[in-house]
């Protein structure tokens, strides 16, 4: 993990509230949520809250395009869209993510979680992100 | 359709909040507060703790979708005549601006449609004394998931 991406997440609060983690694995980040009760929506079901995984795959979004810009850059997420594919259970979560484009203003970054197998997801969802090109980070 | 919420749906809401309000760690850390509950709607007061700020100091979006995926799904409670378990098929969020962390804020619910199985709600957060607003949204739910424990959720 590069220094900025250290550094992004030792100041997001919502990060350690997610126990967020990223490993490198082939090239690639991979990112993790460290379970927690607090990630727990409905007790009676024991699954993930689905508003945890929006946050969860949120933070691996911006960590993705963050990768991805010069170092003075800042992210700011306009919108997203998730789709809830599978249950989840109470336990970590693991992520991907991808950068279907990038503009100069704009990014279009894709990204999915899973749990037991990276074949079936239970979470995958699309962020659009606004790109500062000019504010400290 | 009825105006008036099912007896043992109003039950099982208020329950929910009882417990909501009082054991559940992360409603409870976000001091949930229950303003209007009618059929198909459901208005809350929630903080937005420092717990959840992003890198820039101002509360990160997860926090909103939290929040909208939570109160959206009470509200399709209201709207059901028989008590039956509900899932997340999909959610949209618009973050419109900036919230600073200790700030309260309302969220309002509107169940607007229930076809086939499937309920359509919308709302919005706003901050609660300036009443800006800081995201809007959208989801779709599915009513009477089968299976609560395995199997898929929808």
């Amino acid at each position: 993990m590069t220094d900025k991406l250290r550094t992004f997440l030792a100041q997001s609060n919502i990060a350690n509230w997610l126990g967020f983690s990223i490993a490198e694995e082939n090239g690639a980040l991979r990112y993790a949520l460290s379970f927690d009760e607090q990630h727990i929506g409905n007790p009676a079901i024991r699954a993930l809250h689905g508003g945890a995984i929006a946050a969860f795959l949120e933070v691996a979004a911006q960590c993705e395009l963050l990768n991805a810009l010069p170092g003075n850059a800042a992210v700011r997420t306009v919108n997203l869209d998730i789709d809830y594919l599978a249950s989840s259970r109470a336990q970590d979560m693991y992520g991907r993510a991808r950068i279907t484009r990038l503009g100069r203003r704009i990014a279009f970054v894709e990204a999915e979680g899973w749990q037991e197998s990276k074949d079936r997801p239970v979470s995958r969802a699309r962020f659009r992100l606004r790109i500062d090109a000019n504010t400290q980070t | 359709m009825t105006r008036e919420i099912n007896p043992a749906i109003g039950a099982m809401l208020k329950n929910a909040r009882d417990w909501l309000t009082h054991e559940h760690s992360l409603f409870r850390s976000l001091k949930l507060e229950p303003m209007l509950i009618g059929k198909g709607k459901a208005t809350f007061a929630v903080d937005l703790p420092e717990d959840f700020a992003g890198a820039s100091g101002a509360i990160h979006g997860g926090l909103l979708t939290i929040i909208m995926d939570s109160i959206f799904g009470l509200c399709v409670f209201t709207a059901l005549d028989k008590l039956k378990p509900i899932a997340t098929i999909n959610l949209r969020s618009d973050y419109l601006a900036d919230a600073a962390p200790g700030e309260r804020v309302i969220c309002d619910a509107d169940c607007i449609k229930i076809l086939d199985e499937v309920a359509f709600v919308t709302g919005k957060v706003t901050t609660k004394n300036s009443g800006i607003i800081l995201a809007s949204g959208s989801g779709a739910f599915m009513v009477g998931t089968r299976g609560l424990t395995k199997a898929s959720r929808l």
